[in-house]
């Protein structure tokens, strides 16, 4: 995974993406116990380009291909990892990638998204992996309950939450 | 609960806290090696055993 992070690194050295942010199964690992997951979530922005309004991901097939990476569905496999690039679609993934934590791994920088970001885009999604991460972040006792109150007030999470709560924490 | 389940799972649960403290780079480690094994497994022969036809009038 190292140089699948330095190859995305030198992609957005190169000016093919903006920021980048870890999410998903990985993004989980860096706060939790690690999980089997079999690709990595990278949400991306893009370089603005004003003459191009039509948000695209081929300017990152096409620079990776050129490269000898090899595609499989809506992955590139880089160095052995299919990696899935997501472009932020609303405000929290935006947030999301804004406020990502910086890091290392093994001397490569990398950004990962904050526990509380992952939790509310886990709720958003709802599906029972989603749901089930994020019981996996409670138990885990990782959540600042303020900062994910704050992220899920403004993006109309609140509700969800609660629903969520009802169903899977009243039993705890 | 059993207290036998109970302490099943206190255990499962200090060996989830025991790895979620570990270093990044550590974790990626054992996430790969999760991963090596999930593709092993896809791909074993055993997972693609025929569905029995079924055998009517017999």
């Amino acid at each position: 995974m190292k140089a699948t992070l330095a190859v995305i690194n030198q992609m957005q050295d190169d000016g093919v993406i903006g920021k980048y942010a870890i999410g998903g199964a990985v993004g989980a690992t860096f706060y939790l116990e690690p999980f089997a997951t079999l690709d990595i979530d990278i949400f991306v922005t893009f370089q603005k380009d004003a003459g191009n309004l039509l948000l695209t991901l081929s300017p990152i097939y096409e620079y990776l291909t050129a490269r000898g990476c090899k595609t499989e569905n809506e992955y590139v496999i880089i160095e052995d990892w299919p990696v899935q690039f997501l472009p932020t679609g609303n405000p929290l993934e935006e947030e999301a990638l804004e406020r990502a934590i910086e890091t290392q791994l093994d001397g490569v920088r990398t950004r990962v998204m904050t526990a509380e970001h992952l939790v509310a885009i886990a709720l958003k999604l709802g599906r029972p992996k989603d749901y089930s991460r994020i019981l996996q972040f409670i138990d885990g006792g990782i959540l600042d309950s303020n900062k994910l109150n704050e992220i899920l007030a403004r993006h109309q999470l609140l509700e969800k939450w609660e629903a969520f709560g009802d169903r899977f924490l009243k039993k705890l | 609960m059993s207290e036998w389940m109970r302490k099943i799972l206190e255990s499962k649960r200090e060996t989830r806290n025991r790895l979620a403290v570990l270093p990044f780079s550590e974790k990626v480690k054992i996430l790969e090696k999760l991963r090596d094994r999930s593709v092993s497994i896809a791909s074993s022969p055993l997972r693609k055993r025929p569905v029995p036809v079924s055998r009517t009038g017999n």
